[in-house]
């Protein structure tokens, strides 16, 4: 192979984090304490020094909201199922579960929406004004909800009524998401399509699925990894956003399997599991914030414009749609985020792309 | 109306202090209840607190009925939320609340009672060791509720102590914190009632704290017509030098209060933190402090008012007409400018 040297980051460490976030567990202790009052002031007062700093006050008691002035007007993540009752015993109890479950979902939804917001402006940099997840014209996360109607609604209304529920996200569900008169493949295009309007995608696949063109239309220009802005002389680097297949086939029913499901993971609907669209919505949150995360470290790496810097685990399907890839006229190598492939997906992929090379990125950073 | 320099006050902040308490025999028999006693607490506070004044009261935490600490709470978040919310209001700077509170009172407040009301009041803890009391004297919390001597003791001290922090403003030092807390300074004294018998601490509370505020030459407005200590106060104050009324005397407040020749006795055989007087010594000082005031009152008082006002204040009944005098004594002593009524 004739790729170049992979870069050495000065120093043998890379500082690769620009964002600053400060989650505040707030009960009565925190805010009758004169010291966590003064250092949560002076954090908000003191600008970062080459980061953005953002502030997530989680209201764990009615108290929370007397914090200080500075911080006061922040919307407090509130978890469900506090106050714990008077006789729960201490460590983790059903009732300490709820309040965990509820909480994690609220800040992966608010991780989100700061990952996302920060894709569309900078996240470096700081105006010494604290920041917060909602600075007023942040967009709510929308989730597209890919489902065939002839096998009925119901996973997926189930689904749909629980975003708007139980969350702050919005669905982006059926034909009544098209405004009357609007062209339906533009609105779609829009919706899933190059821009960053939908942030996620929940594919049900029922027995019909994969002979509803528009369902596979709607799949495969979701799943078409998206080529972000660089530098002459940088690296590509390609974002994809995550999908997930909720399997509702109902027993006993056939179907085939789409190329264009790719590597996306999937879930198996069981009616009688219980809150099984919170388990599919808290899926794709974390997926969603993990595909952010992962974009915006992959555009802190170093590399050569022989790189490609990917935000998801590459499969065949994913890397066919990238031209150099495609093309296959040079040696080329793939950065990916996490720890490393298998070697059977490594193999697999080098059958396919012998003149690529893959690199996760805990390989490039550490 | 905008929220303007208008009501604004001229002066610096300053801290007002507060003794106001309720002994139900002393308002019935001038024919006033505990509603009145709010009253008058809440029409001379709201505008002070208009104005940037804070207030030091040292009211206890428990809920009860004749305990005006949450009465006064609930006017500064009132007064903070209108402040808040836009409106003719916006852009005063509201007052908060001191509350020095004496050992063993403050192992009482929670960290919810705390931070339940952080944003109007800081709760000032008077603790033994801030009373200069040695730690082998000290007298451990879970004692605090015991009829020792030692505790009885310890427990005026504190009293005393934190009369003459209240007086003399004291800086906290805040674990991890650069720089202490300062707690300023009362800047005027207001009292009101008071118990002349049962107290707690060497002698009676609006005695200490009127002694104290005359030797520190503080305004100090003294509201005698609702009786209680005040009165009895404002009596000696109106009195000719020459005659010790019978309450400034150490023998009268042997026979009259229970418990107080224990507290005396034992503090005899003790080493006292430097400073603390003895009963006797207290109320001599007191009596000399007010003899010489009786001849120019109007300049030991230092209120503000004139001859005439200061005498209608020691002496009045009308609640109204006491708040209307404490209040002009503090424009012209602060430039405390009256809201319109």
């Amino acid at each position: 192979m004739a790729v170049s040297p992979i870069p050495q980051v000065a120093g043998g460490t890379m500082q690769i984090s620009n964002v600053q976030i400060v989650l505040m567990l707030i009960d009565e202790h925190l805010i009758a304490d004169v010291t966590w009052r003064y250092w949560l002031t002076s954090l908000v007062l003191q600008p970062a020094v080459n980061n953005k700093r953002v502030f997530l006050p989680v209201a764990l008691d009615a108290t929370a909201f007397n914090l200080p002035y500075a911080l006061r007007e922040f919307n407090f993540l509130r978890p469900t199922g506090l106050p714990l009752p008077q006789n729960d015993p201490p460590g983790p109890s059903a009732a300490l579960e709820i309040v965990v479950r509820s909480l994690l979902k609220q800040l992966t939804e608010a991780l989100c929406r700061l990952l996302l917001g920060g894709r569309e402006t900078p996240l470096v940099g700081n105006t010494g004004v604290p920041h917060t997840i909602v600075e007023g014209s942040t967009p709510k996360i929308t989730i597209f909800l890919s489902h065939a109607k002839a096998d009925g609604t119901m996973p997926a209304r189930r689904i749909r009524d629980y975003i708007y529920s139980q969350t702050q996200l919005a669905a982006f569900y059926d034909e009544n998401d098209i405004p009357f008169g609007a062209a339906f493949s533009r609105v779609l295009e829009a919706n899933i399509g190059s821009s960053n309007q939908t942030a996620a995608l929940i594919a049900v696949r029922s027995a019909r699925y994969a002979t509803r063109p528009w369902c596979r239309r709607e799949f495969a220009t979701f799943r078409r990894p998206r080529q972000e802005q660089t530098s002459p002389g940088d690296a590509e680097r390609w974002t994809l956003n995550p999908t997930i297949i909720v399997d509702a086939l109902d027993e006993g029913s056939q179907t085939f399997g789409l190329p264009e499901f790719g590597n996306a993971p999937v879930f198996r609907w069981a009616e009688e599991a219980q809150n099984p669209e919170e388990q599919v919505v808290t899926t794709i949150l974390r997926d969603t914030l993990l595909a952010s995360f992962h974009a915006a470290v992959g555009s802190c790496i170093p590399s050569a414009p022989d790189s490609i810097v990917l935000n998801w685990l590459p499969d065949p399907t994913t890397l066919l749609h990238i031209p150099r890839v495609r093309a296959a006229t040079e040696d080329l190598r793939i950065l990916y985020p996490g720890r490393g492939l298998s070697g059977l997906e490594l193999d697999i992929l080098d059958e396919f792309f012998p003149r690529l090379t893959l690199h996760s990125f805990e390989a490039m950073v550490s | 109306m905008s929220g303007g320099g208008k009501y604004r006050s001229r002066g610096v902040p300053r801290v007002i202090g507060l003794s106001v308490s309720y002994q139900r025999e002393n308002l019935l028999a001038r024919g006033l209840g505990l509603e009145h006693l709010r009253e008058l607490l809440l029409r001379l506070s709201r505008p002070l607190l208009r104005h940037g004044a804070s207030l030091a009261y040292a009211g206890h935490w428990r809920e009860t009925e004749d305990n005006f600490t949450y009465d006064l709470l609930r006017m500064i978040n009132a007064e903070q939320e209108d402040n808040s919310h836009g409106g003719a209001d916006t852009g005063l700077n509201i007052g908060r609340l001191y509350n020095h509170s004496p050992w063993p009172d403050f192992l009482d407040i929670t960290p919810r009672i705390e931070a339940q009301w952080i944003n109007s009041c800081r709760i000032v803890r008077i603790s033994q060791e801030l009373a200069g009391i040695a730690s082998d004297d000290r007298v451990s919390d879970g004692e605090s509720q015991s009829d020792s001597n030692r505790a009885r003791l310890n427990v005026a001290l504190v009293l005393s102590a934190m009369r003459r922090m209240a007086v003399e403003g004291m800086t906290v030092a805040i674990p991890d914190v650069p720089s202490p807390e300062t707690v300023p300074p009362i800047s005027a004294r207001v009292l009101l009632g008071g118990k002349l018998q049962g107290f707690s601490g060497f002698l009676p509370g609006v005695f200490e704290e009127a002694l104290v505020a005359l030797e520190h030459k503080l305004p100090l407005y003294v509201l005698g017509g609702f009786g209680g200590a005040a009165e009895t106060l404002a009596q000696a104050l109106l009195a000719p030098a020459s005659i010790r009324p019978d309450a400034f005397s150490f023998e009268w407040h042997r026979a009259n209060s229970s418990n107080f020749e224990q507290l005396v006795n034992f503090s005899q055989t003790c080493d006292l933190p430097s400073g603390v007087r003895t009963s006797a010594q207290a109320l001599d000082a007191l009596y000399q402090l007010i003899g010489s005031a009786t001849s120019n009152l109007v300049a030991a008082l230092n209120t503000g008012l004139n001859e005439a006002q200061t005498k209608e204040l020691l002496t009045t009944r009308d609640m109204g007409r006491a708040v209307k005098l404490v209040l002009s004594g503090l424009k012209t002593k602060f430039g405390l400018e009256l809201l319109p009524s």
